[in-house]
């Protein structure tokens, strides 16, 4: 699904990732860890467009997608959340989700100004998607509410479905449970399920380990931009350089 | 639910078409009154396009008086010239003001804020240098530029009533036009990247694209407003495109209220009438402005439209209240 051989970001003369290569599996949830200021959103950024790699490839869905514009990368099946939290905050739930759906659409500006019949017909599958987005995560209730009042866990699905309707291959998560209450946070498991089961791939930053260990099928351990450790869960977990770089043991 | 509210703003539409329609006969049928009535059409227009820009993409300009001055001179010198009646180069130079407006934006759209602020006023002085300096004087440089009124395939608009007519049809589909626009897939990328460029663009919204249109947009509108003020006026003059002209227009969307139907209207009607008011006050406008932009961005940033709903919203929340007491 998403392949990134020896991809290196430098600003000036910081090496901000250094070669990293990893592999994301189709129908799988993989995983990114790493103590801050490991390079781990730097990387995401470099996938999903926003910054373009000085050294190394970006494979996705079989196309090289290094230095592509980020809408275009949308367009190419990728939608992402931020670890900050990026809601259009003056918008409402629902028309979050009708952004989230800007790559499918097909209406353009004449077509909307003279409201042509495509673009009727296509306003109204609008709506219904965005109904169906909105049960998905349970936030039909909250539709006409402004993104920016909802509650920071809400905000968080939110984000999340906004990514989803642009129905994409892979979604990157960046610390989607940052911020969400216990509840939320147990509820999450089970939403990831439901999203692989939309067939999307999974490419995840976390920082809760339980959260991690628990779903993840494969995980990458990043310490200052460079590769620590990768592997199944279990095997992460107990190497002892993940271990010493979250605990910071000695050198 | 979502339907009552609907026919509500329906309603509320058709009753203000109606007043607009009485308002000469409620001005008595005064000429000087009505000049100040087309005038609120024109300055509608303006503040309604300008709002397309800064209220819903959240790109600000202080240079649009070179569009209402693009709009008007363009008309002008095609009818003059070419022998385009004036009722069809308004059209024209409204198109050619939206051409140089998406042209502005293909190099603006990388810009922030207020680097895009200094961009759009340096490209209004350009304007009014290119208006006061004009080859071979097509313009008529200081001195101004004459023309015939107005007159629709032989229809004269020779009063202000009759223009105000007009006036009041040009407003009524054009801010129906940004209606359709600002609720749309268009609209909500304008939206998007008002609230968040970066997520706007993660989200597929080509930012540069949608910058292009909505500069394009608000260009055509300033423009045709422009237009409008030679078909009423007759003349122009230079000096109405001094950087004044510009911060007056983005007062009237502030004032008002920006990101609305409503605010831009309201800010027209009422900065135009405390204009007029002032009139004898000529030389302290800048200083008017000046107080009324502070107002709006310390007390009431929202203009008129932001200050009514926080009201209504207040409103309801005390009656919330109160009726949890009594539960």
């Amino acid at each position: 699904m998403l392949k990134t051989d020896g991809v290196t970001i430098r600003f000036g003369g910081l090496v901000a990732v250094n070669k990293v290569s990893i592999h994301v599996r189709k129908g799988q949830i993989t995983g990114l860890i790493g103590p801050n200021g490991a390079g781990k959103t730097t990387f995401f950024n470099c996938i999903s467009g926003v910054y373009k790699p000085s050294e190394g490839h970006v494979v996705f869905d079989g196309k090289n997608i290094e230095g592509m514009r980020p809408h275009k990368v949308n367009a190419a099946g990728m939608a992402r959340t931020y670890q900050v939290i990026n809601l259009f905050r003056k918008m409402t739930v629902q028309e979050n989700i009708m952004v989230g759906m800007h790559s499918r659409l097909k209406s353009n500006f004449w077509s909307d100004l003279l409201r042509l019949p495509n673009q009727r017909k296509e306003e109204k599958f609008v709506r219904e998607e965005t109904e169906k987005w909105m049960e998905f995560v349970g936030l039909q209730d909250m539709r006409d509410h402004e993104a920016g009042s909802l509650s920071y866990g809400k905000q968080r699905l939110l984000e999340i479905v906004r990514g989803l309707a642009s129905e994409p291959k892979l979604i990157l998560l960046d610390e989607p449970v940052a911020g969400m209450n216990s509840k939320e946070k147990e509820e999450f498991d089970a939403l990831l399920r439901r999203i692989l089961n939309l067939g999307v791939t999974i490419l995840m930053i976390e920082h809760d380990m339980k959260l991690v260990m628990g779903v993840c099928d494969y995980v990458y351990c990043l310490e200052h931009g460079s590769l620590l450790a990768e592997g199944v869960p279990e095997v992460v977990q107990n190497n002892p350089d993940v271990i010493a770089a979250y605990l910071g043991g000695d050198e | 639910m979502k339907n009552k509210k609907l026919s509500g703003n329906l309603l509320k539409c058709l009753v203000a078409v109606v007043v607009a329609l009485l308002v000469p006969v409620l001005l008595g049928g005064s000429s000087y009154m009505c000049l100040v009535a087309c005038f609120v059409t024109i300055y509608t227009i303006s503040a309604s396009g300008l709002d397309v820009l800064y209220g819903y993409s959240g790109q600000i300009s202080m240079g649009h008086a070179a569009f209402y001055a693009i709009g008007g001179y363009g008309a002008g010198l095609l009818s003059e010239y070419l022998g385009i009646p004036l009722f069809i180069s308004m059209f024209i130079a409204a198109a050619i003001a939206a051409l140089i407006g998406a042209l502005l934006a293909f190099p603006a759209s990388k810009l922030k804020f207020h680097f895009l602020s200094l961009a759009t006023i340096a490209f209004g002085e350009i304007i009014y240098q290119i208006v006061t300096n004009s080859p071979g004087r097509i313009t008529g440089n200081y001195n101004g530029f004459f023309h015939s009124k107005l007159d629709i395939f032989g229809l004269k608009l020779d009063n202000n009533i009759k223009f105000y007519y007009f006036g009041l049809v040009c407003v009524v589909l054009f801010l129906i036009a940004k209606t359709m626009i600002v609720r749309s897939r268009t609209g909500r990328a304008f939206i998007a990247i008002r609230e968040n460029t970066q997520a706007a663009e993660g989200m597929g919204v080509n930012v540069r694209k949608y910058k292009i249109i909505a500069f394009a947009v608000s260009a055509f509108f300033v423009a045709f407003a422009g237009s409008m003020y030679l078909g009423l006026v007759g003349y122009l003059h230079p000096d109405m495109y001094l950087q004044k002209q510009s911060v007056l227009f983005v007062t009237m969307m502030l004032f008002g209220g920006s990101a609305s139907l409503a605010g831009p209207i309201i800010g027209a009607i009422s900065i135009e009438i405390l204009l007029e008011g002032l009139r004898t006050f000529e030389e302290y406008q800048m200083l008017i402005y000046g107080i009324l932009l502070l107002i709006v961005i310390v007390a009431m940033p929202g203009g008129i439209v932001g200050a009514v709903k926080n009201i209504k919203a207040g409103i309801l929340r005390r009656r919330a209240q109160k009726l949890d007491k009594e539960v």
